[in-house]
């Protein structure tokens, strides 16, 4: 009725404007049409709508609703509330659950058009689908949009020294979450003054949260929002500031206390480096070895001078022969030396009481060539031995020392009985440990009073000496008997290289020795005398070489020798290739009692001779030449052989021929 | 060997005995769950029902034909609208606790069939969304068996007045309609009615969940 009678009212104004308005064309208005409806906490909700065009004359519109169950239509309650086109409905106006008919009407005076209807239920109000004009019915979803999170409060609070931002709010005061009719969720987020990034966290129903990991002395800027369990987000609450403090002296402290510790480890570990640089560098760096050649002198080398280093190692030690150290060569030998003239020259090197050196076993050089010599060693162990073994030996050496001077039996007569004497006395000494006594070539004239035991002894030595210190013409001297006076001058010379040297046995067997001798010495005890320091060793040049045979042995226990003629009787063939020297020396005893010696040649090789055993009362001679280039085999009497290698081919009967202890 | 018998009987009454008390400790425990707790779990399936009813009804509104918007039937012809429910939220807050479990359960048993009948439908709907639809009516399926089965749990600890239950049957038959229009506007009809049911059902929970809660008020 109602719509009617204002329908009817329109067209009679416009019709009364018609006849007056030629010029202006004036018409119904447009159609309008909802645009959303809106409910913050599903007890009431807003329509708004959307006027058409008015057509050029003032337009009312109104809104009409009707409810789900009933024709009763009802406008709308309060069209001010929500500001121009709206309609609020209060909560008395409100049901859900209940859909909602509602149509908009715009009238002005020519009438009035009426909008669509809209269904609607407030519980689910969403977004309005407001699309297309031509739709009669239509399902809007007014949206349930909450109002933003009221008095959000920021504060700062601490968590054992480290800060952190407590924020709080209260949900929208409208809304009723107390009963549980509306759920409503919280977002807020937060972030740095005058940065873009906004760092969300999702609160869930809870009204506080806690942000931590704060950066010192910041401000920070802090936001929240709601959303219903079924509804949309609502807008931002108003941002609330909140200024960090400074805390980074806390920092600064841990940064200190870590720079400390880290600097005292430092400093403990550069100490113990330091301490172990040593063995460190052994290490990491291990010490390249540096050459070990005996003689020479690194000095030398670093000084840079190739010529001496040469000579350095050219002069000193190699060949060894005696100057370095007598007490090396400990050999106990037997020399026989026979110079040109024939002269027998029969001399023991050793005395070992003089030359007894305490053995040097470590400095022994077997590869000079004298490996054989272990009378070395035999004469270490006689050192320390008992006196039946030096006994023993001085016997042997008496004996070997007969051997050789039976060779020249006819005018050895005298030495011999000298050499028995030499003999005799250095058994007197038998306590001392000796080796064997020298044993001198004999001359007539030396009716050599038993000397006394180191005179003796000291000669022997001297015999050494001179055996390799002097020429071989010289050595001819030796069996002068010198005065006391060149006794005592030989001496020394010859107890140094009694001690240094090991001396073959010279066995130069010539007949005519003792007449050679015998001028010889004369002549040589001068040449002797003069020849007291010899300036170095020198080896006993190459002579002719003459073989004694073991001619008899007296009851004595002498050895007498004969020369023997060269180039025949050598029965096994024995080459004499050489003129050279030969020292011959007594290797040992068999035990058959057989003398061995050796013989050999200095500085030429000699082929290898077989040895030759003579039996001869037990006493035998066995003599070999050894091709010795420069080797000296030792002859060992009454001792244990030792297992001294024959180095350069020449045999060392020592080792064949164990020698009898007796 | 007596002994060692007897030790061992006395062993196994022992681990008898032992395994009886764990149980009637365990069956003490799970009676002593709070019934908040349960509201809350059954508030949250709740949730999650009319979340993904919403999500059915957008999807299919997405190509629904405009004619059906015009021959909806009017959400009055939903099979459940005879049951009484409060309007706003005065009457809500006014209703008691064991009358809105009822309802709540009364509402949710008047499903089980309509939703077999969406279900069976929409593996035919003549729609091109068919196969998510069909995805969400099983979920759909799902979460109302357990969240009934939570509802009965709780009517048996809220008192006899909650085991009261309203029929709503359903007549609306096994089948949708004969043509794709008719189908998809029944389809959707439905659909309708079971979100506002489902929102109806949410709400009654948690007020529920709410009052129950007194001690935690950040539940509500």
């Amino acid at each position: 009725m109602m719509k009617k009678f204002r329908e009817v009212i329109l067209l009679l104004l416009l019709l009364s404007f018609v006849p007056h308005a030629e010029g202006t064309r004036y018409s119904l208005p447009g159609k309008p049409a909802l645009t959303r409806c809106r409910s913050p906490e599903k007890e009431t909700f807003t329509c708004w709508w959307e006027p058409g065009s008015d057509g050029g004359l003032p337009t009312t519109y109104a809104l009409y609703y009707r409810k789900e169950n009933s024709e009763t239509v009802y406008e709308c309650p309060d069209y001010h509330t929500a500001g121009k086109n709206s309609c609020f409905f209060n909560k008395n106006d409100t049901s859900i659950w209940v859909n909602y008919n509602i149509t908009v009407v715009a009238s002005n005076a020519l009438g009035s058009t009426f909008s669509d209807p809209v269904d609607i239920d407030v519980v689910y109000i969403g977004e309005g689908d407001v699309e297309g004009e031509v739709v009669l019915l239509l399902i809007i979803q007014p949206d349930v949009k909450p109002n933003p999170p009221e008095k959000v409060a920021v504060t700062v609070m601490e968590d054992k020294g480290w800060p952190f931002l407590r924020v709080s709010w209260e949900p929208p005061h409208k809304a009723d979450t107390r009963s549980g009719w509306i759920t409503l969720i919280y977002e807020l987020r937060v972030k740095l003054e005058g940065e873009n990034e906004w760092e969300m966290h999702l609160a869930g129903q809870q009204k506080m949260f806690n942000i931590f990991s704060l950066r010192s002395g910041g401000r920070y800027l802090v936001q929240v929002r709601c959303k219903p369990d079924h509804g949309f987000w609502s807008e931002w609450s108003s941002a609330s500031h909140i200024k960090v403090p400074d805390y980074f002296h806390r920092e600064r402290s841990v940064w200190i206390l870590i720079t400390v510790f880290f600097a005292f480890i430092f400093l403990i570990v550069s100490w113990c480096i330091h301490i172990n640089s040593h063995s460190l560098k052994h290490c990491i760096l291990p010490p390249v070895p540096g050459p070990k050649i005996r003689g020479f002198d690194k000095q030398l080398l670093k000084n840079g001078k190739s010529e001496d280093i040469f000579s350095a190692l050219v002069v000193s030690d190699f060949p060894p022969t005696s100057s370095s150290n007598y007490e090396d060569l400990l050999v106990e030998y037997l020399e026989v030396y026979i110079p040109e003239e024939q002269e027998l020259i029969l001399e023991e090197s050793k005395d070992l009481h003089d030359g007894c050196l305490k053995p040097k076993g470590s400095t022994f050089d077997s590869d000079s060539g004298r490996g054989s010599c272990d009378s070395h060693t035999l004469l270490m162990d006689k050192c320390g031995e008992a006196k039946d073994d030096g006994r023993q030996t001085d016997q042997d050496g008496s004996q070997t020392g007969s051997e050789a001077q039976r060779q020249q039996a006819a005018w050895e007569q005298e030495a011999l009985t000298y050499a028995h004497e030499d003999m005799i006395s250095p058994d007197m000494s038998s306590g001392r440990v000796k080796t064997w006594p020298s044993v001198f070539s004999p001359l007539p004239q030396y009716s050599l009073s038993p000397l006394s035991q180191p005179s003796s002894l000291e000669t022997a030595k001297q015999h050494c000496l001179s055996d390799s210190l002097f020429p071989p013409s010289s050595l001819s001297s030796y069996l002068t008997q010198p005065g006391q006076s060149t006794k005592e001058a030989l001496r020394s010379s010859c107890s140094d290289f009694c001690s240094s040297n090991k001396q073959p046995l010279l066995l130069h067997p010539q007949p005519d020795a003792r007449h050679q001798l015998q001028a010889r010495s004369d002549v040589s005890i001068s040449s002797i005398s003069h020849k007291e320091a010899p300036a170095g060793l020198q080896l006993p040049t190459v002579r002719s070489t003459e073989y004694v045979e073991v001619h008899t042995v007296n009851e004595e226990d002498m050895v007498l020798l004969h020369p023997v003629p060269v180039g025949h009787s050598h029965g096994k063939g024995c080459l004499q290739t050489h003129q050279g020297e030969d020292y011959s020396k007594v290797n040992g005893v068999d035990k058959n009692n057989v003398l061995l010696l050796q013989r050999e040649v200095m500085e030429e090789q000699v082929d290898m001779c077989p040895c030759e055993n003579k039996d001869a009362n037990g006493a035998t001679e066995s003599y070999c030449t050894s091709s010795a280039q420069k080797s000296i085999p030792c002859i060992h009497t009454a001792l244990p052989v030792q297992e001294e290698k024959a180095v350069n081919g020449y045999v060392d009967t020592a080792t064949m021929f164990p020698l009898p202890i007796h | 060997s007596l002994v060692f018998i007897k030790t061992t009987q006395s062993k196994l009454f022992l681990n008898q005995l032992i395994s009886l008390l764990f149980m009637l400790y365990m069956v003490a425990a799970c009676k002593a769950v709070p019934i908040s707790d349960l509201l809350d779990r059954a508030s949250q399936r709740s949730d999650r029902l009319h979340s993904l009813s919403t999500m059915l009804t957008r999807e299919l509104d997405s190509h629904f034909p405009p004619i059906g918007r015009m021959i909806m039937p009017r959400p009055a012809m939903c099979h459940t609208s005879s049951l009484q429910t409060p309007n706003d939220k005065e009457q809500a807050l006014q209703v008691s606790e064991s009358d809105l479990l009822s309802l709540a359960r009364s509402l949710l048993r008047a499903w089980v069939d309509p939703l077999l009948v969406l279900s069976s439908s929409a593996n035919t709907l003549p729609h091109p969304a068919q196969n998510s639809i069909s995805n969400k009516i099983q979920e759909l399926q799902e979460h109302s068996k357990n969240l009934g089965d939570g509802l009965n749990i709780l009517s048996g600890k809220m008192g006899p007045a909650a085991q009261t239950m309203s029929l709503l049957p359903y007549r609306g038959g096994n089948d949708l309609g004969q043509d794709k229009i008719s189908k998809l506007i029944n389809f959707q009809f439905l659909l309708s009615c079971f979100r506002r049911d489902s929102h109806k059902i949410d709400s009654f929970l948690k007020v529920l969940r709410c009052r129950a809660a007194k001690m935690q008020p950040e539940m509500c």
